[in-house]
């Protein structure tokens, strides 16, 4: 238990350092968050009371779609998985601890979000603050577990540049928080709902907590759980 | 006998492509044994298959001892300082740092660094701190010397001779000749997957024979000559020359090293 947490807090240092992991989990979604919530804000007064759940889905699904994967596919296509087996460590025990940092990393910059939007744009905050906070720990969970399965599936830069883009604008523009959903062809807002933001941003603007809601992101998790642990012992018998 | 490491009928496959033929060696405690072959002869999937890296297909495999693996080049993350490597290390072996390697290699100095910023010899350095991390009996280096420079060399040479000294078993892969002869008990020669030779540098060079090259230069060229016998080539080389009125500027000869004799029993060139 002593190493996993070190690891960990080693693992969450090295992710401060790397240059990906700052940019794709604080800087683009911070940035972003200053300039479109200012455009937003000052075009449409009400998104004001979507800001910090649209700013933060943003986020956490650029992290983990974009800079999480890559930072997972340098350590498996590397030589750096021997390290873990030659020290006796699991890989999977590898691959938890990189998602809990990034889920560290990911919720510090979401709560970034949530502390300065009020004082920025005069933000609302989420009118259920236990909802809002349930749902943005299983939507982060989710969001990492699918970049997970990219880390562990790709060998190729290029690759997974493209997998990653193909999970990710999908998620922002069809999810409700760039523009309202009912606006889409029904085409488009039922291939919006394959992606775990949609039901995030309708579950965090929710007044109620609504657990069917949850139940997509929840499957979502499963599921790619099930394969990444494929494709861990696929990787355990290389 | 007292072995460190015992290989019984090594098999390893990789799809239709026989990589380990049967493999039989054993690695004494306490020597300084190197694993030698050409580029594809099967020394990484031999040492990984020791090092439980890599699973074999059949074969048995006996390890007397706690090992430690030297790692390759980019095998910890760039961004990592030595000491955070050193102490993750020692968190997952369950062990304490000894102050005292981590002094005699220099990794004291070097403890903020991160990797990215290191030397290659600063690196190995760190490789080899990390397999001693444990205090193992049983040391693997894989190119320890790849990409130093003289001095670099003959630093980590002195640290491994001490590691002998130690009592450690020290199991090498290299591709430098002079370092298997100057810090080698034994070696083995991998060629098409099995082992076409073991013994001492001093058995490979009796096995093939003490072989001569001679570099005749002369008025008209060049001229050049290997032989196991100096005095008859010599002797009757010098003799045509005579006959032909040819005069000769400059004779150079060489022993035949242990590269040349390594490269005969890769290609399979009978003595």
């Amino acid at each position: 238990m002593s190493a996993f947490l070190y690891g960990l807090a080693l693992q969450w240092k090295l992710d401060i350092r790397s240059k990906a992991m700052l940019i794709t989990c604080y800087l683009i979604p911070l940035v972003f968050y200053v300039f479109i919530g200012g455009i937003f804000t000052s075009l449409t007064p009400e998104s004001k009371d979507t800001m910090i759940q649209g700013m933060s889905i943003f986020g956490v699904s650029m992290g983990a779609l974009v800079g999480f994967p890559s930072e997972l596919m340098e350590v498996y296509s590397s030589s750096i998985k021997k390290v873990y087996k030659a020290n006796g460590v699991s890989i999977m025990s590898g691959v938890l601890i990189h998602f809990l940092s990034s889920f560290i990393h990911l919720f510090l910059m979401s709560m970034i979000i949530f502390v300065t939007a009020p004082f920025i744009f005069d933000s609302a905050l989420p009118s259920n603050l236990p909802a809002y906070f349930g749902t943005l720990i299983v939507f982060i969970a989710t969001t990492l577990s699918i970049g997970c399965i990219f880390g562990l599936l790709l060998k190729d830069q290029a690759k997974l540049t493209m997998f990653s883009q193909i999970a990710f604008m999908p998620s922002i523009m069809l999810s409700g928080i760039m523009f309202p959903v009912k606006l889409l062809p029904n085409a488009l807002i039922y291939i919006g709902k394959i992606f775990p933001a949609s039901w995030a941003f309708e579950a965090t603007t929710s007044d109620k907590f609504n657990l069917l809601l949850w139940l997509p992101m929840i499957a979502i998790l499963l599921i790619s759980f099930a394969i990444c642990a494929f494709l861990l012992s696929k990787k355990r018998k290389d | 006998m007292n072995y460190a490491i015992q290989v019984e009928q090594l098999r390893k496959s990789y799809g239709n492509r026989t990589v380990l033929k049967g493999l039989n060696f054993n690695v004494e405690k306490g020597e300084i044994f190197a694993l030698l072959g050409v580029n594809g002869a099967g020394k990484t999937t031999t040492f990984e298959c020791i090092e439980g890296l890599r699973k074999y297909d059949s074969g048995k495999i006996t390890i007397n001892g706690k090992m430690g693996i030297q790692l390759q080049a980019a095998s910890l993350p760039e961004n990592m300082k030595a000491m955070e490597a050193i102490n993750l290390f020692a968190k997952w072996n369950k062990v304490s740092v000894d102050p005292s390697m981590l002094t005699a290699l220099g990794i004291d100095q070097l403890a903020k660094k991160q990797y990215r910023e290191m030397s290659t010899g600063q690196k190995q350095r760190l490789h080899l701190a990390l397999a001693l991390v444990r205090d193992p009996e049983i040391i693997f280096l894989d190119e320890p010397t790849a990409g130093l420079d003289v001095e670099g060399r003959l630093d980590l040479h002195e640290q491994i001779r001490k590691l002998k000294a130690q009592g450690k078993t020290i199991i090498l892969a290299s591709h430098d000749m002079a370092e298997v002869e100057a810090l080698c008990d034994r070696i083995g020669i991998l060629r098409d997957g099995m082992i076409a030779f073991i013994g001492t540098p001093e058995e490979l060079t009796e096995e093939l024979g003490e072989r001569y090259s001679i570099e005749i230069r002369t008025e008209r060229g060049v001229d050049h000559l290997e032989c196991d016998d100096i005095a008859d080539t010599m002797l009757v080389q010098l003799e045509k020359y005579k006959q032909q009125q040819i005069r000769v500027l400059d004779i150079k000869i060489d022993r035949g090293t242990l590269e040349q004799h390594f490269i005969d029993i890769s290609k399979g060139v009978e003595a």
